[in-house]
C-alpha cells in the first residue's frame, strides 16, 4: 500500500518518519514545552504527547508571533519535529521551519494520515507519501 | 533575505514593498530563550535596520527591579538581548503597543510581529501587515522591505464572514472572551463583526488580542451595524451562552489571587485613567501585587493617574508585561486578570492558576474593604 498526497511544497528536504496527527491548530508559543518538546496547549488533542522524531500533521498555526523561534529552538534542542505537514501554512510556522531548516509542506489534506502512519515528506516537491498504515 | 524571499514565494508576492516602519517580537529571554544564537549571528554579520523598527516588551523592567526576579543570570541575558536588537538599529521601545507612541499612517505598509500588534494595525488604524513571524519583522527591517502578499492586497482585505454578536459586552473582558470564542472558529477568514455595542479603541485592542491568540486572524472588521453588502457572507452568531462559556473557560480556579494584572496588551491612556478612577482612595490588600503594565511613553502622559494608583500600593511596570517575565520565580501561583489573552496563556507559559474577571472585579479583588 502506498498513497501519495499532493500538497504545496514550503521548505526542502527528504525524511521518513512517524506521523502525529492533529485536528487542532497549534501556537508553538505557550502549547509546546520548549525544553521537552512536549504538547501542553490545554484541550490540545495532542496534550502530553511529545514532538520529538515525528512529523507533525496539524491545520495551521495559531497565536503569538513568537512560535518561529520556539520551532527553531525545540528543533536544535533534538526535540522538535522532523518536518511539518499543514492544511495551510502561516507565515509563523513557515518561518519557523525555514530558520530550523526541516522539510514543510501543506496544502494537504491531513485527515487521511494518521498517527503512527510511517510517512515520507518531500519538501522539494510538496509531496507526502504513506508507506505504512498502523 | 532567504527568509522574505521564501514567504514572498509561498504566498504569491511579485515583489518585495517598502516598508513604512517594523515591529520585532522575539524579545523576552523567557519566551526565546537559546534562540538568541540566531540573533547573534545575525548581528555579527553586520546587519542595520533600515526603518524605523521597534521592540516588544523583554522580560525585566530595569527600572522596577524589586518587582522582578532576582536572577543576575537572568538579567545579564535579558541585556544582551536588547543590545543585539540596539546594535541592529531596532529602538529600545519595549512595548506591545508601539501606536500609542507614534500611529502609522492609514494604508501605510508595515512589517509588524506580535500578534495583537498586528490586528490592531489592520483594523483600528487601517494600516497594512501580515502577522509577520519574529524572524520575518525582524527581515524585514533589516532590508526596509516586506513581500507584497496577503493583507498588502486590497483584495485580500474583504471580510469574507460575519459574526452576529447577540450577547452583551459590557466591559473590556467581555470583548476578550467575544475573541477568544470567535478566533477557535475561524481558520483564515476575515470577520466582520455586527452588534458591537461601540467601537472604543480600547475594547476593539482586547477583542483582536484575543483573536489572534487563540486564532490566526489578523484582520477584523467591528460594526455596530454591518453593510447591506455583508449579506450574502457566511454567518456565525455568538449567544449569551457562548460568550459565558469563553469567559468561564479562562479561569482555571476559584482561588484568591496572589497577583492583580492589567495591561494585556498594555494599557492605554483610557485604561489607566479608569484604573486610577475606581482606585482612588483605596489600599491594595497587603498579601497581594496590583500590575499595571503599560509602555513608557503612556506612563509618562498618565502620570497623574500611575500616581494614584501607586499611591494605593499598585505598580505601573513598563518594559515587560505578566506573560513574559518570571511569574512563578517571583512567588506567583495565581494570575488575576481582565486580559483574556493573558488569561489564554498564562497557565502555559507562566505555570500559574488564572482567574479571568472584569475590570470592577480585579479591582475589587485586589483592594481592601
Amino acid at each position: 500500500m502506498k498513497i501519495e498526497l499532493r500538497g504545496r511544497p514550503i521548505t526542502s528536504g527528504l525524511t521518513v518518519g512517524k506521523a502525529l496527527v492533529s485536528k487542532n491548530p497549534l501556537s508553538f508559543l505557550g502549547g509546546v514545552d520548549p525544553k521537552t518538546g512536549r504538547v501542553i496547549e490545554k484541550n490540545h488533542d495532542l496534550n502530553g504527547q511529545f514532538l520529538a522524531d515525528r512529523i507533525l500533521c496539524f491545520p495551521h498555526g495559531h497565536g503569538s508571533t513568537v512560535g518561529s523561534y520556539i520551532l527553531y529552538l525545540l528543533v536544535k534542542r533534538g526535540v522538535g519535529p522532523k518536518a511539518i505537514v499543514n492544511e495551510t501554512a502561516d507565515p509563523v510556522v513557515v518561518i519557523g521551519a525555514v530558520i530550523a531548516e526541516i522539510p514543510m509542506v501543506d496544502k494537504i489534506d491531513i485527515s487521511k494520515i494518521r498517527t503512527g502512519d510511517l510517512i515520507e515528506v518531500d519538501g522539494e516537491k510538496g509531496v507526502v507519501k504513506i508507506l505504512r498504515r498502523v | 533575505m532567504k527568509i522574505l524571499v521564501k514567504l514572498g514565494d509561498l504566498f504569491g508576492a511579485e515583489r518585495l514593498i517598502p516598508i513604512e516602519s517594523a515591529h520585532i517580537s522575539g524579545v523576552s529571554y523567557k519566551t526565546i530563550g537559546d534562540a538568541v544564537e540566531f540573533l547573534e549571528a545575525l548581528a555579527e554579520a553586520g546587519a542595520k535596520s533600515k526603518v524605523r523598527s521597534t521592540m516588544n516588551p523583554a522580560g525585566i523592567d530595569y527600572s522596577n527591579l524589586e518587582e522582578m526576579v532576582r536572577l543576575p543570570e537572568l538579567h545579564e541575558r535579558q541585556m544582551r538581548i536588547i543590545e543585539i536588537y540596539k546594535g541592529m538599529g531596532i529602538t529600545p521601545i519595549l512595548t506591545c503597543t508601539p501606536y500609542y507612541i507614534r500611529k502609522p499612517r492609514e494604508n501605510a505598509h508595515l512589517a509588524w510581529a506580535e500578534s495583537s500588534t498586528v490586528i490592531y494595525a489592520n483594523s483600528v488604524l487601517h494600516s497594512w501587515t501580515n502577522r509577520e513571524g519574529g524572524p520575518s519583522a525582524l527581515a524585514a527591517a533589516l532590508i526596509g522591505k516586506t513581500p507584497n502578499y496577503g493583507v498588502h492586497n486590497p483584495e485580500n482585505r474583504q471580510a469574507n464572514i460575519l459574526v452576529k454578536v447577540e450577547a452583551d459586552l459590557r466591559d473590556y473582558a467581555d470583548f476578550g472572551a467575544l475573541g477568544i470564542h470567535v478566533g477557535k472558529i475561524l481558520r483564515d477568514e476575515t470577520p466582520c463583526f455586527e452588534g458591537l455595542p461601540g467601537s472604543e479603541e480600547t475594547c476593539l485592542k482586547h477583542l483582536g488580542a484575543a483573536l489572534a491568540s487563540s486564532g490566526m486572524t489578523s484582520l477584523f472588521y467591528p460594526c455596530v451595524s454591518c453593510p447591506k453588502s455583508s449579506d450574502h457572507l457566511e454567518k456565525i452568531s455568538v449567544d449569551p451562552d457562548d460568550l459565558k462559556e469563553a469567559f468561564e473557560s479562562l479561569s482555571t480556579t476559584n482561588e484568591s489571587p496572589d497577583m492583580i494584572y492589567f495591561g494585556c496588551p498594555h494599557c492605554s491612556f483610557e485604561e489607566l485613567r479608569q484604573i486610577a478612577l475606581k482606585i482612588r482612595g483605596r489600599r491594595v490588600k497587603d498579601d497581594v501585587k496590583l500590575w499595571v503594565c503599560t509602555s513608557r511613553h503612556v506612563r509618562r502622559r498618565a502620570e497623574d493617574y500611575v500616581r494614584v494608583i501607586e499611591a494605593a500600593g499598585g505598580k505601573v511596570i513598563s518594559d515587560t508585561c505578566a506573560v513574559v517575565t518570571w511569574l512563578k520565580e517571583i512567588g506567583i501561583d495565581v494570575l488575576m486578570t481582565n486580559s483574556a489573552k493573558t488569561a489564554y496563556y498564562a497557565p502555559t507559559m507562566n505555570k500559574v492558576e488564572t482567574v479571568f474577571r472584569s475590570l470592577d472585579q480585579c479591582i475589587e479583588a485586589a483592594c481592601k474593604e
